[in-house]
């Protein structure tokens, strides 16, 4: 305890971005290598049907040309190289920079994430704390269970239901794409496209941390504080709101803060179905078709969200839990002592 | 006139398993500015006996029979919002463990001024704090100003106690229930909170209905003993004489 305790701010600071980069490199050896060792054939990616068509030289030749025939660590030290450049490589199947491809794609799906979460976010906050309000009558009952239905759906058969009815019988929405072509820029077609995957999303999230704040709260429902702030004469619902959730939020927003890679990553079942251009789509492609480039930058990508999301949590939850606010101030203190 | 009075009083719970008579038949009233030692074994029905005169059971819980008089009102069948007007202001409880009783994760300061705000929302910010430091100074907390501010996990159990009897102090109740309050402290803090009861009882005047299993501590604040076994109280009396009685029947 006293050696951390007399650690300088800035030493933990590099610290930590050691372990950033440390667990970058790790996962690109990791993606790199196991891409490479996956059964399956990039040059398809590269040529298509034409593979079948080439005489073993020239599929020699074309092998040589992308950089595919050396010994893995050798291909590494050298996509590493060029990535130390920011240069990623070019995608197979677009022939295009990497970057590039990916820069088309990731405001489509930062936009279905983002907005995904923060429904999730307020939803699930909402939810959990009206089924705790209504712990065991019959309202948190109906909820419970419309809840527990939503999240064994799979969400794929999810996404075909919604399709089957609002767009086959109902025609309501549109059944896929991000906008119609010739609208690219209109509004309202950008949001009819969005309002289904966007209910796969969230309806594939939401009952999960609901349930969660939903549990949290009752359980803070049964200390012993909330018989101390009811004799001071609060309603069941005031002691909810002022104390119980009080005590939830620092664990609900470190959770949140995990969960934002998670539901973004989670939105390519939505994009593939509903033929969402996004950075899902691209993933489940350049995996499929060995793309290795594109492969290696979207994983990372991910990767590093995680990561940082993690990191994130971890801040947050020292600076809002007084308990370990104070312990950092009480360490701070002892080092300006010292 | 009596602050309290309960006539036949029985709880019980309603468990999947069966019935469960936590409290039988009992009665008994409280004289204004008395302490009622309740006295009983562990697990005898002090605590749900208190738990049911402000109807904070749980929900697996009814009271059963009997009727309960406040200052000579009936009270027994209060829903809950008249209970809401009366808790704070009329009754008031503290409670065996300091710690776990207060938030968290809220200054003990702010966990006071809710108390008091709840009675005087027009209160203005100045004054609150000022009505937060005097009650925290009644309760004589050392450095009132600073520990205000400080979070239960930074206090020691008397001095958590303390704050916990101050919040139950703010609207100045008519009753206050104090369901164990020392057995969770050392001897010398014991003392300490003993004797703090006895002088806020001479400073407010309130009655105090005080639960505890242990002879010492009874007979440290006690005016009047009712004792309980079983879920049934099966005397009161002057604590004297109760006192030179249990000593009798021991000897
Ligand atoms: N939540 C509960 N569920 C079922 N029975 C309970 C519950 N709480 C208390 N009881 C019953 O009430 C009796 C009295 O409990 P309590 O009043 O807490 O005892 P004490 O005198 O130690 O305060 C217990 O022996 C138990 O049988
Ligand atoms: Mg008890």
């Amino acid at each position: 305890m006293r050696r951390r305790s007399l650690r300088k701010p800035y030493i933990t600071i590099i610290e930590e971005l050691i372990k950033f980069a440390l667990s970058v490199f790790l996962l690109s050896v990791l993606v790199f290598t196991l891409a490479r060792l996956a059964p399956g054939d990039p040059l398809y990616a590269y040529y298509g049907e034409r593979v079948e068509k080439m005489s073993g030289q020239e599929q020699e030749a074309a092998r040589e040309r992308l950089g595919l025939d050396k010994p893995i660590p050798v291909q590494y030290m050298r996509w590493a190289k060029g990535a130390a450049h920011g240069d990623f490589g070019i995608s197979y199947q677009y022939k295009r920079d990497v970057k590039e491809v990916i820069a088309g794609r990731i405001g489509n799906t930062l936009l279905l994430g983002g907005l995904g979460f923060v429904m999730i976010f307020i939803l699930a906050l909402f939810l959990g704390l009206f089924c705790a309000w209504r712990e065991d009558k019959r309202a948190d009952r109906v909820v419970c269970r419309i809840g527990t239905l939503t999240s064994c759906i799979p969400d794929f058969w999810l996404s075909l239901l919604l399709i089957l009815v609002f767009s086959v019988w109902l025609g309501w929405l549109p059944s896929s794409g991000a906008y119609s072509v010739g609208a690219e820029k209109g509004f309202a077609d950008r949001v009819r496209h969005l309002i289904l995957p966007l209910a796969v999303v969230v309806l594939g999230h939401l009952w999960y941390y609901a349930y969660l704040v939903r549990n949290r709260l009752l359980e803070e429902t049964r200390a012993d504080y909330v018989l101390l702030a009811r004799m001071k004469g609060l309603s069941g619902k005031q002691v909810l709101y002022r104390h119980c959730l009080r005590n939830v939020m620092p664990s609900y927003l470190s959770m949140m803060a995990i969960a934002f890679p998670h539901i973004l990553g989670g939105t390519y079942v939505a994009e593939t179905v509903f033929s969402y251009p996004g950075i899902g789509t691209l993933a489940y492609e350049s995996a499929r078709y060995q793309d290795y480039n594109l492969l290696m930058v979207v994983s990372l990508m991910t990767g590093i969200l995680v990561i940082l999301g993690n990191m994130f949590a971890k801040i947050l939850n020292e600076r809002i839990d007084p308990r370990m606010r104070l312990k950092r101030e009480a360490q701070k203190e002892e080092v300006r002592g010292f | 006139m009596d602050v309290l009075t309960v006539k036949n009083l029985s709880v019980s719970f309603y468990r999947p398993t069966g019935e469960i008579e936590a409290v039988k038949n009992v009665s008994f009233s409280l004289r204004p500015g008395e302490i009622l030692v309740i006295m009983g074994d562990t697990g005898c029905g002090k605590s749900v006996l208190c738990k049911s005169i402000v109807k904070l059971l749980p929900d697996i819980a009814r009271i059963k029979t009997g009727q309960i008089f406040f200052q000579g009102k009936e009270i027994t069948d209060y829903t809950e919002k008249g209970m809401q007007e009366l808790r704070g202001t009329s009754f008031s409880m503290v409670f065996q463990n300091p710690m776990t009783a207060l938030n968290p994760c809220m200054s003990v300061g702010a966990q006071i001024a809710e108390a008091v705000r709840l009675r005087c929302p027009e209160i203005s910010r100045r004054e609150l704090r000022n009505r937060v430091i005097e009650l925290l100074e009644l309760v004589e907390l050392d450095c009132p100003k600073e520990r205000a501010g400080q979070y239960p996990f930074q206090l020691s159990g008397g001095m958590a106690q303390r704050c916990v009897i101050a919040t139950a102090l703010a609207a100045n109740p008519a009753v206050l229930f104090a369901d164990e309050p020392t057995t969770s402290l050392d001897t010398e803090v014991q003392a300490q909170i003993l004797d703090l009861f006895l002088e806020l009882r001479e400073k407010m005047g309130m009655a105090v209905i005080f639960i505890t299993h242990n002879p010492k501590v009874a007979a440290r604040v006690a005016d009047r003993v009712a004792l309980m076994r079983a879920g049934e109280l099966y005397r009161i009396g002057d604590a004297e004489e109760i006192f030179e009685e249990t000593i009798h029947n021991h000897h």
